[in-house]
C-alpha cells in the first residue's frame, strides 16, 4: 500500500488543481465500503472525494444510485490502478497533495481515522459517536488479490445488495400451516406471531421513518437491519406498535460497538444482553418494574425482550446451533428486559446516574449473565444488608477472578430502604460494595493452577474485616446498582457481566 | 390461494470467496501463528513452532497476537499476515 510521502499515480481523467483530494477505492458489494459512503458524502460537502470502483460499469452505477454517493466515482478498468496503489483491502483512502503526495493512507473502516482525515481538508467532523455504526470495521480484500475463477477474477454478485430494499415476500401455499411454516423458518424455538403484510404495515404506523431506512447492522453477520425487519420481528414476538419507539434506538445500542455483541453472540459464555429501561416510556407502554419484574409478568418488557433476540437470531445470525457458541446458554437468550421501580428508588433513577435528564426515557444494555438471587430478612443496617450482597459478588465470573468483569445489583426496594434510611447515598452504598467485596488470598493456596490464580500479580491486596483479600473489583464503577421488583420481600439479586471493559463489553444506556 | 408473509430473516447478500489452495507441503514456506490472547494458547503455539521447525522445515514462523480474544482482528494484524503462505489460529481456553 502506497505510504506517507510518495507519490500516487496518476489516475486518468483527474486534475488535482491546488486542492488535496481523498482517493477512495472500493467494492460495490463490499459492506464496510457501503458503510462508509455516508460519511463520505458528508465529506464530499466540503471537500474533494474521488471514488474509483473495482466493478463493472453496471454494478458501478447501481451502487452510486443507490446510496446516493455525493462525490464523482470513476472505474478502476484492469483493476490497473488498484495494482499501482498496491492495495490490500477495500475500502483504502489515500490523501494526496496538490503535488500528487500521499499525505495519508488507511484500509478498513474507522471513525476516528474518517473525523481526522476531515480536520486535515479542513471540514468539519463527519462521523459521530453513537449513530449505531461500529467505531471501526475490516474491509474486504482487494478484487485484485481475490483468487482467480477459472483464470478470471471472480465476479462481482449481481448488484443486487439490498439497502434501501423492501424485504422479500414469502408466499406460504394454503393448506400449510402459517404458524408451523415460521416455527420452522423463523424464530426461537417457541411459536411466533405471522408477519403478514397488514402486520407489519400496523407496526410500522409506530415509526415515523421510512421502512427501507437501515437502522444498524447486526452483528456478528452484519445483517442490515431495516425498520421493516425491525417491524416484522416485533410482530413475530407480539409487540405493540408503540413498542418502535423502543426497539429503534434499542437495535442502535445493541450495534454499538462499545457493548460488542459481536462479542456476546458468539462467546462460549452465558451473556446475553439485559435491558432496563428508565423513564416515563415504563409507564406509558405498561412495562413492569414490580413483584416479577424478570419472569412473566407484562407484555412491554417479554415482547420487547424478545423482539431484541429475534433480531439477534434473524437477522444478526448467531443461532444457537451454529454461530452462538455458548456452553450453556442462558434463559435471558428467550427475553431479558426488566425496567427500575423509580417509584421506590429513594435515590436518583439510573438513567440520570448515566447523564439523562429525569423525565428523558432510556435504555441501557448488559453483557449479562442470570440472576443470582441473594436473599436478607433479618439484617437492619445498611453494612449488613451490603455484606450479604458483597459475598455473591465475591463469586461473579469464577470465585478465585478478580478484575476482568462487572456487575449489576438489582436492589429491592426493601434492600434500598433500610439503606437509605440510614442516610446513605447509592455512591456510599457502591463503594461499600467495591471495598468490601473480595476474595481470601487463602482460597490461593491450594490451586496454583486454578482460573484466576495465574494473575494474583495484578490484583490488589485488601484487608476486609481483618483478613488479608484480593479486590475483586476494578473500581466502584464497576457495580452499577438498580432498584427494582415489589415492595414486600427483601430478595435482590446480582447480574455478572461477560469480560468487561474495552477489551470486552461495556454497558451502553441510549435515549428513547 | 397462498398467505404472504414479509421475510423477517436477514437478506444482507452474503459475498462467497474462494479458499486458495492449502499448500501440498510446508517445506520452505511461511507460517503465522496467531493467538487470540487466551490463557494456554501461547502454550500451544510454542509447541507448534517447535515443531513447525523441528520436523517440517519451515523457512520462518511468524507468531501475532490479537488484543482481545473478544473482537475480530485488527486490520493490521490482518495486513501481517498477509505475507505468510498458511496461518493457524489458536483459539485455546
Amino acid at each position: 500500500m502506497l505510504d506517507i510521502g510518495q507519490s500516487a499515480p496518476a489516475i486518468p481523467g483527474l486534475d488535482l488543481g491546488s486542492d488535496a483530494a481523498l482517493i477512495v477505492f472500493f467494492e460495490t458489494d463490499c459492506p464496510t465500503c457501503r458503510l462508509a459512503v455516508p460519511y463520505l458524502n458528508k465529506l464530499a460537502r466540503g471537500a474533494r472525494v474521488i471514488g474509483i470502483s473495482q466493478d463493472d460499469q453496471a454494478a458501478t452505477n447501481h451502487f452510486t444510485q443507490q446510496l446516493a454517493t455525493a462525490f464523482p466515482v470513476q472505474r478502476d478498468s484492469g483493476l490497473a490502478l488498484s495494482r499501482r496503489f498496491d492495495l490490500t483491502f477495500v475500502p483504502s483512502l489515500f490523501l494526496i497533495d496538490h503535488n500528487g503526495r500521499v499525505l495519508r493512507s488507511h484500509f478498513g473502516f474507522d471513525k476516528a481515522v474518517l473525523n481526522e482525515i476531515a480536520m486535515q481538508m479542513r471540514c468539519p467532523p463527519v462521523a459521530e459517536d453513537f449513530d449505531g455504526a461500529p467505531q471501526s470495521k475490516p474491509g474486504c480484500m482487494s478484487r485484485h488479490l481475490e483468487p482467480k475463477v477459472d483464470g478470471e477474477f471472480a465476479p462481482a454478485p449481481a448488484s443486487g445488495f439490498i439497502r434501501s430494499v423492501p424485504a422479500s415476500v414469502i408466499e406460504v401455499p394454503d393448506g400449510e400451516d402459517l404458524f408451523e411454516y415460521c416455527f420452522r423458518n423463523f424464530g426461537d424455538a417457541l411459536p411466533v406471531i405471522p408477519p403478514t403484510p397488514e402486520r407489519i404495515a400496523s407496526m410500522l404506523s409506530g415509526a415515523a421513518v421510512n421502512p427501507n431506512e437501515i437502522i444498524a447492522r447486526v452483528p456478528p453477520c452484519y445483517g442490515e437491519a431495516t425498520v421493516e425487519k425491525i417491524a416484522a420481528n416485533a410482530v413475530m414476538a407480539g409487540c405493540i406498535p408503540d413498542m418502535m419507539r423502543v426497539l429503534l434506538p434499542l437495535v442502535r445500542a445493541v450495534c454499538d460497538e462499545r457493548l460488542n455483541v459481536h462479542g456476546v453472540q458468539a462467546t462460549t459464555h452465558f451473556a446475553a444482553p439485559l435491558v432496563i429501561i428508565n423513564g416515563p416510556i415504563r409507564n406509558e407502554l405498561g412495562f413492569a418494574y414490580r413483584q416479577n419484574a424478570f419472569s412473566n409478568v407484562a407484555r412491554a418488557n417479554s415482547t420487547l425482550g424478545r423482539a431484541l433476540q429475534l433480531i439477534l437470531l434473524n437477522i444478526g445470525g448467531a443461532r444457537p446451533d451454529g454461530i452462538d457458541m455458548s456452553t450453556l446458554g442462558n434463559p435471558g437468550k428467550f427475553c431479558y428486559c426488566i425496567a427500575e421501580h423509580e417509584e421506590a428508588n429513594p435515590w436518583e433513577p439510573f438513567h440520570v446516574e448515566r447523564g439523562f435528564q429525569h423525565q428523558q426515557s432510556a435504555l441501557t444494555l448488559f453483557a449479562a449473565e442470570a440472576p443470582h438471587g441473594v436473599s436478607e430478612h433479618t439484617a437492619r443496617t445498611p453494612e449488613q444488608v451490603l455484606k450479604s450482597i458483597s459475598y455473591a459478588l465475591a463469586t461473579v465470573w469464577t470465585y478465585r477472578a478478580c478484575l476482568g468483569f462487572d456487575a449489576v445489583v438489582v436492589l429491592s426496594p426493601e434492600h434500598a430502604r433500610t439503606i437509605h434510611r440510614a442516610g446513605w447515598t447509592k455512591q456510599k452504598a457502591r463503594e461499600f460494595l467495591f471495598e468490601n467485596t473480595g476474595v481470601p488470598v487463602r482460597a490461593y493456596q491450594d490451586a496454583p493452577d486454578a482460573e484466576g490464580s495465574q494473575l494474583i500479580s495484578k490484583y490488589q491486596e485488601i484487608l476486609i474485616n481483618g483478613e488479608r483479600c484480593y479486590q475483586k473489583f476494578r473500581s466502584p464503577d464497576s457495580i452499577h446498582i438498580v432498584v427494582v421488583g415489589g415492595t414486600a420481600g427483601k430478595f435482590s439479586a446480582v447480574i455478572g457481566s461477560w469480560a468487561a471493559g474495552p477489551r470486552g463489553s461495556e454497558m451502553v444506556t441510549y435515549p428513547i | 390461494m397462498s398467505t404472504k408473509l414479509i421475510n423477517p430473516m436477514n437478506e444482507t447478500p452474503v459475498r462467497v470467496s474462494t479458499a486458495p489452495a492449502r499448500p501440498r507441503s510446508l517445506q520452505g514456506k511461511i507460517v503465522g501463528l496467531l493467538d487470540i490472547s487466551k490463557p494456554g494458547g501461547n502454550l500451544f503455539l510454542d509447541r507448534l513452532e517447535q515443531l513447525l521447525r523441528e520436523r517440517f522445515q519451515v523457512a520462518n514462523v511468524v507468531r501475532t497476537t490479537k488484543p482481545t480474544y473478544s473482537k475480530p482482528a485488527p486490520p493490521g494484524i490482518i495486513e501481517q499476515l498477509r505475507a505468510v503462505d498458511a496461518v493457524v489460529e489458536a483459539l485455546a481456553d
